[in-house]
């Protein structure tokens, strides 16, 4: 089946675009919570693109990666705000 | 065919909703305001790219498992948007406000 | 064998159940030694973690089985709401007019997990993002808001999630 106008490979690198953008916020948020925000972001998107891989060369061993890296980043945003929530308690 | 327009269809969704969303977390004023933008737009692209992918791979094991992260994505993103608005809410970040008319004073 | 002791075992058999659907559902096959490996290990961490999953106080029958059949309604309508609330937000994106305010409400739901599944629900959909839940008291930061009076302010934003929800789970 042949995707005219949007390929695969078009989303593949339109997606790759959109988290250079929102790299942006994580460069000049003024707090730390606007840095979660994008980090947030940018973890959703790169999970995307890991899906569009698979699909696109049929391979499934992408699948298994990008549910770990769902978990990871999952875990990195907890951990982050359970560390600097902790500090802020105690100052 | 059908098919095939279906899947272009939610790929046209998934990039309309990825733009805008990344386009809110640039201008909008504060914490929250952005916040909303970045859970509620981009989940709903990366969702619309899934559907897509699970319509073009067909009856495989592919299917499955993309089903699975679906699942996973959609219990895991609002919790970790939930996470941080609570970090914010604990830090004391005052929501940004639209500034009411002022009162015109009597003379 | 007094009641607490069954309820103990009750409670471990649960966790079993539900860890062993994690099994199946991410490892997808269904050999013998698969099946067997997930039995022994989900039994050995439901042993370690029931107290942690299943609360002591929390007996109600509904709050640990579900209505199954409700539970596919109630994703639909959550995947069909989550659409109309992004256009929601992409349309204030692309005006530039917003009108955030915080609003205070509560919930009539009982068990933990129905509470869980309603702020996750409200984080999903019409520009609204939980930011704190206390019991049954909760702290929602909404764009474009209407009204600011806790009652209506609750009703629109709860909407239909809390009648299925209850229906659910109590």
């Amino acid at each position: 089946m042949d995707l005219a106008p949007l390929s695969w490979d078009f989303i593949n690198y339109f997606l790759l675009g959109t988290t250079v953008v929102s790299t942006v916020r994580l460069i000049i948020g003024p707090t730390l919570a606007d840095r979660l925000v994008a980090v947030n972001l940018i973890a959703a998107q790169v999970l995307a693109i890991l899906v569009i891989v698979a699909v696109k060369e049929k391979l499934s061993v992408y699948l298994d990666v990008a549910l770990v890296y769902d978990i990871f980043g999952f875990i990195g945003v907890l951990a982050v705000v359970k560390y600097f929530g902790r500090k802020e308690e105690i100052r | 065919m059908i098919l095939a327009i279906l899947i272009q269809f939610f790929l046209f969704l998934g990039i309309i909703f990825a733009v805008l969303g990344n386009l809110g977390v640039l201008i909008f004023p504060d914490v929250y305001t952005r916040l909303q933008a970045s859970s509620t737009c981009t989940t709903t692209s990366v969702f619309s790219f899934f559907i897509a992918g699970m319509l073009y791979s067909g009856f495989s094991p592919i299917t499955g498992k993309i089903l699975v992260i679906t699942v996973f994505f959609i219990v895991s993103s609002p919790v970790s948007a939930h996470i941080v608005a609570r970090f914010a809410w604990n830090r004391e970040i005052v929501p940004w406000r639209k500034l009411t008319p002022p009162i015109r004073e009597k003379q | 064998m007094d009641a607490l002791t069954k309820w103990k075992i009750v409670r471990i058999l649960l966790t079993t159940i539900y860890l062993m659907f994690g099994w199946i559902l991410f490892s997808g096959t269904f050999t013998l030694t698969s099946i067997t490996l997930g039995l022994v290990f989900s039994s050995t961490v439901a042993f370690f973690t029931y107290s942690l999953f299943i609360e002591k106080g929390e007996a109600a029958r509904r709050s640990l089985l579900p209505r199954v059949y409700l539970v596919g309604v109630y994703f639909l309508l959550l995947v069909f709401k989550m659409y109309v609330a992004s256009f929601e937000v992409l349309l204030s994106v692309l005006r530039g007019r917003i009108n955030p305010r915080v609003v205070h409400f509560r919930t009539r739901l009982k068990s933990d997990i129905a509470r869980v599944l309603l702020a996750n629900s409200i984080t999903m959909t019409p520009g609204t993002v939980t930011l704190n839940l206390d019991d049954d008291h909760l702290i929602v930061h909404w764009l474009n808001a209407k009204t600011t009076h806790s009652r209506y302010a609750g009703n629109i934003i709860k909407g239909d999630f809390e009648e299925i929800l209850k229906r659910i789970w109590i």
